[in-house]
């Protein structure tokens, strides 16, 4: 119930904030000196009726705060409104967000079944010739910029052959087995994959290790290992639940990463994913799509910190003591 | 100890990743030596298409060699992909590419000469300059087996075209005084266009695609709403009835469009078997350049266009590669510098150009000086890779209208000093410009920024007229600014800009060259200043491109048309700077490849086929 009760709380508090982004994007995306017309506008054969009517039609001749009325008004209602070219913004999204999720969904799962192990792992072996490796390597993976690892690894394509450049399926997915299909994305995602997890993988794995290690440190573990109890049970009953809850923290984060983390990379590779969509509507001050996207990650922000906060609920009996004499 | 050995370890690696990075500079040879320009002029045209009927169909037969039906070709569009497939909707150069694929007009040009052709229509004739009939082909059909007749043609021009459907670029186009052409079916295999008045760049757009009435009458029935989302990239690609060579089988956003071949296509080959040969035609769109670069080097792409310092690097790949590279030769926009001879004041009553500036710029000596001082030559060896030919002309080096009298000329400083002392310059110790009335000269010279290429040009037209002694500050500014200035603020001084042009009918920039029009940019007249006074030659250009686009016959027009260029040629309002070169490179495999100036490298895409063995 108190769990409930907050729950509510949390998501109404979230309406203001929902207000103001809007507001803020809004506004900073219509006084930016982007013309949505100014190609058509230097173009010698476009007529000055046509320019008039594109400008009706996109509703560039009433003033912002017009403009944005329209908007929240309509997106409360569920409607995200018409793209620049006169398709659907819904319909835009839902073409590329199954493609985004497919690549963040396999990139956090990799990692985090990989990075925390490993982080666990060097915490264990602290100072040792392993702990030393893995160091380096994440150092490596957190200081190579994703965009230049990924050209580095689309060079590696053109010279060896072995994997596609860019793109998710190849031009004759149409016609080929369920088989060949799986196994054509799968060549076609080893890549930017690569380039995701390599990145993630080098900050999870130091989080954990970090976590561990000061946790190691407490004096609840000395006692429990003075207590005779053996090692497995030390770490892994006492000292690892101790240490999960920052990574709870980053779990949330994670989540709003899920839809816009991967832009830059998605952008390097040509993956057909949001990140591309965005940064072309962006370019275009396509209105509509701009602020539907930029809407979708402030929600999923606010719903990833929800939920990770919700987990520390259920796992840290601390935090629920505090929320409860709160409440 | 152990240290040190961390840090030699994690150092090696760096050094290794670096130095894979790091290629070889190329030699950097200034001018790239092409395959000598022979590449396109050698190379053997088939006779012109003709028309056979066979059975009552009148189909028109292919000359090119006999080839081989199968596979598929795989070209690139940059950007984020076609946004429409209906031709009435398509209002971005992909969009229009991809529903032209599909839908075929009546004419074409011809590849080489320019001149219109039939296509769908069997013949045509034009009558009085204001009477065109038009044929069409007996017993050819729609890809869903449905004949192609005149009730068509008259539903795509009466119903969608001057209807008002859609993108309405076609119907501003035919709108004379006010009164648009009319269509009548004569019979049907027979249709007649009659326009107001003789205007001879009807014929040109006679060459519009034709619409399934059967399919597309419905849609114009629930109204232009509806319309303008009738077959969006939405659409099941199952809907489409196309005349064209192919017809789309599939459409990934952000990835590809694929077309397959139109059984009922009515282009046959001199077997009598009908065409296209490949089975398939696919379009991957790529996000930039260097994308669609990588992916041509690693043979997902057929086909490709070039650009400056790329031609080199794959002219050193060419000799052990399985392509060709095609120089076609310039492009068909233009660039240019210009000055704002704008005399007017804006709404507050100050002049949109300094005043002091204005005697400058309306010197007709002072254009010309800087005319001559700006190395084109240079800038097309260093900044095009001298993949480029300088330009003097206001209409694009493979127009067919192209004044070949007006000559090209060498830089010449000493020309440019003597015309500014006639006019009253003159250069005090340290070599700098002063006017007659004692007043420095400096003014600023913009351009968009984030388009390199015209960067680099501002820098070298700024270098060029500092030996002038000119001060000139040379500022780039963002792309929707610079316009806004250009068209509605105008307080601009000099400007490097490009504009889009066609090679086959000037009178598509008339919106440029006649003094009201909406993109006269160096003398803009806007809404207020319609009425005010106009330069004589301003004047004759405007007369130039009404009564050029009244007559009928070619070298009737092409006098007016040599005339506007002349005129801009001698009084410089517009100084042109340079075309690039247009390159392509096409895997060898690829066979019927006649590269032509005016159509591109795959302009006759139904007769291209794939012969795997030797050449």
């Amino acid at each position: 119930m108190e769990i409930l009760k907050y729950i509510l709380k949390r998501i109404l508090q979230t309406i203001p904030l929902l207000i103001i982004v809007s507001l803020i994007s809004f506004f900073i995306i219509r006084l930016s000196p982007v013309d949505p017309l100014a190609e058509l506008r230097l173009n010698p054969s476009v007529s000055k009726e046509t320019l008039q009517r594109e400008t009706e039609r996109l509703g560039l001749d009433k003033p912002i705060i017009i403009q944005y009325g329209k908007w929240a008004k309509s997106f409360v209602k569920g409607d995200l409104g018409v793209t620049s070219n006169g398709e659907l913004v819904s319909a835009k999204l839902k073409e590329r967000i199954p493609n985004t999720l497919l690549l963040t969904v396999i990139v956090i799962f990799l990692s985090w079944s990989v990075g925390v192990p490993l982080g666990i792992l060097a915490a264990i072996n602290w100072k040792s010739p392993l702990d030393r490796l893995l160091t380096v390597l994440t150092s490596i993976g957190m200081a190579i910029p994703s965009f230049f690892f990924a050209v580095l690894l689309l060079i590696f394509a053109v010279k060896t052959g072995w994997f596609p450049v860019g793109g998710l399926t190849s031009s004759n997915f149409l016609e080929m087995s369920f088989g060949e299909k799986v196994f054509d994305i799968t060549r076609h995602l080893v890549l930017p994959v690569t380039v995701l997890f390599t990145l993630s993988l080098a900050g999870l794995q130091r989080q954990m290790r970090a976590n561990l290690l000061d946790v190691l440190d407490s004096d609840y573990v000395k006692f429990a290992r003075a207590k005779g109890l053996s090692e497995f049970k030390v770490i892994f009953k006492h000292a690892l639940r101790n240490a999960i809850n920052p990574m709870i923290t980053l779990l949330g984060f994670e989540f709003a990463g899920l839809l816009s983390g991967a832009a830059l990379t998605e952008y390097v590779f040509q993956y057909p994913g949001l990140g591309r969509l965005i940064l072309e509507a962006v370019l275009k001050s396509d209105i509509n799509l701009v602020m539907a996207s930029l809407m979708m990650g402030a929600i999923m922000l606010v719903l990833g910190n929800l939920i990770a906060d919700i987990l520390l609920i259920i796992t840290d009996p601390r935090i629920r003591q505090k929320n409860g004499g709160q409440a | 100890m152990k240290r040190i050995f961390y840090i030699i370890f994690v150092l090696a690696i760096v050094i290794f990743i670096t130095k894979a990075c790091i290629k070889k500079d190329m030699p950097q040879d200034a001018a790239v030596q092409l395959r000598p320009k022979a590449q396109i002029t050698d190379i053997n045209y088939p006779a012109n298409q003709k028309n056979i009927t066979i059975n009552g169909i009148d189909y028109l037969q292919s000359q090119a060699p006999i080839g081989k039906f199968g596979g598929a070709l795989v070209a690139s569009t940059i950007g984020e992909g076609p946004k429409a497939f209906n031709p009435f909707n398509s209002k971005d150069n992909i969009s229009s590419q991809m529903s032209d694929i599909m839908y075929d007009g009546l004419l074409t040009t011809h590849p080489v000469t320019g001149l219109p052709i039939p296509k769908l229509a069997k013949s045509f004739e034009i009558i009085n300059g204001t009477d065109y009939i038009i044929h069409l082909r007996r017993g050819i059909k729609w890809s869903d087996g449905k004949p192609i007749t005149a009730d068509d043609v008259v539903f795509t021009w009466r119903d969608i075209i001057f209807g008002g459907y859609g993108n309405t670029s076609i119907r501003d186009s035919v709108i004379i005084d006010g009164k648009l052409p009319e269509v009548y079916k004569l019979d049907d295999y027979t249709v007649k266009f009659v326009t107001p008045q003789p205007f001879a760049p009807f014929v040109s757009l006679l060459s519009s695609p034709i619409a399934p009435k059967h399919i597309f009458q419905p849609a114009v029935n629930k109204g232009k709403a509806y319309f303008d989302t009738f077959l969006s990239t939405n659409a099941d690609p199952k809907t489409f009835v196309t005349s064209g060579a192919f017809r789309l089988k599939e459409y990934v956003p952000a990835q590809r469009a694929v077309f397959e071949r139109n059984p009922n296509y009515y282009l046959i080959n001199t077997e009598n078997k009908k065409l296209p040969y490949l089975d398939k035609l696919v379009y991957l769109i790529v996000g930039d350049i260097n994308n669609e670069v990588l992916k041509f080097e690693g043979g997902e792409l057929d086909v490709i266009g070039l650009r400056g310092a790329n031609v080199a690097r794959f002219k050193e790949l060419e000799k052990h590669s399985d392509f060709t590279i095609y120089n076609i030769g310039p492009d068909t926009g233009t660039m240019y510098l210009s000055m704002n001879l704008n005399t007017r004041r804006n709404d507050k009553g100050d002049f949109y150009v300094d005043p002091i500036k204005q005697i400058w710029f309306q010197d007709k000596n002072f254009r010309t000086a800087v005319d001559y001082a700006i190395d084109r030559k240079n800038m097309v060896l260093n900044i095009a890779n001298g993949l480029a030919q300088p330009l003097f002309t206001a209409e694009s080096l493979n127009s067919i209208f192209l004044n070949k009298e007006l000559k090209p000329y060498d830089r010449d400083l000493n020309k440019s000093r003597e015309l500014l002392k006639k006019s009253g310059f003159y250069w005090d110790k340290k070599g700098r410009l002063y006017d007659k009335f004692g007043h420095r000269v400096e003014f600023n010279l913009i351009t968009n920024a984030g388009n390199t290429e015209r960067e680099a040009i501002g820098v070298m037209v700024k270098q060029d007229l500092e030996d002038l002694g000119m001060k000139v500050n040379f500022k780039p500014v963002e792309f929707n600014s610079l316009v806004n200035k250009l068209v509605s603020t105008l307080d601009w001084d000099m400007v490097i800009m490009g504009f889009t042009g066609s090679p086959l009918e000037p009178n598509g920039g008339k919106n440029v060259w006649l003094s009201d029009g909406t993109l006269h940019v160096y003398n803009m007249r806007l809404e207020k200043d319609l009425n005010s006074k106009r330069f004589d030659w301003e004047k004759r250009v405007d007369y130039l491109f009404i009564h050029g686009a009244l007559a009928t016959d070619f070298e009737e027009r092409k006098k007016f048309y040599d005339e506007y260029q002349e005129i801009i040629y001698n009084e410089k309002p517009m100084i042109y700077i340079y075309s690039p070169l247009r390159i392509y490179a096409i895997r060898n495999k690829f066979k019927n490849i006649f590269p032509s100036s005016l159509g591109g490298i795959t302009y006759n895409i139904e007769e291209i086929f794939i012969n795997r063995e030797g050449k």
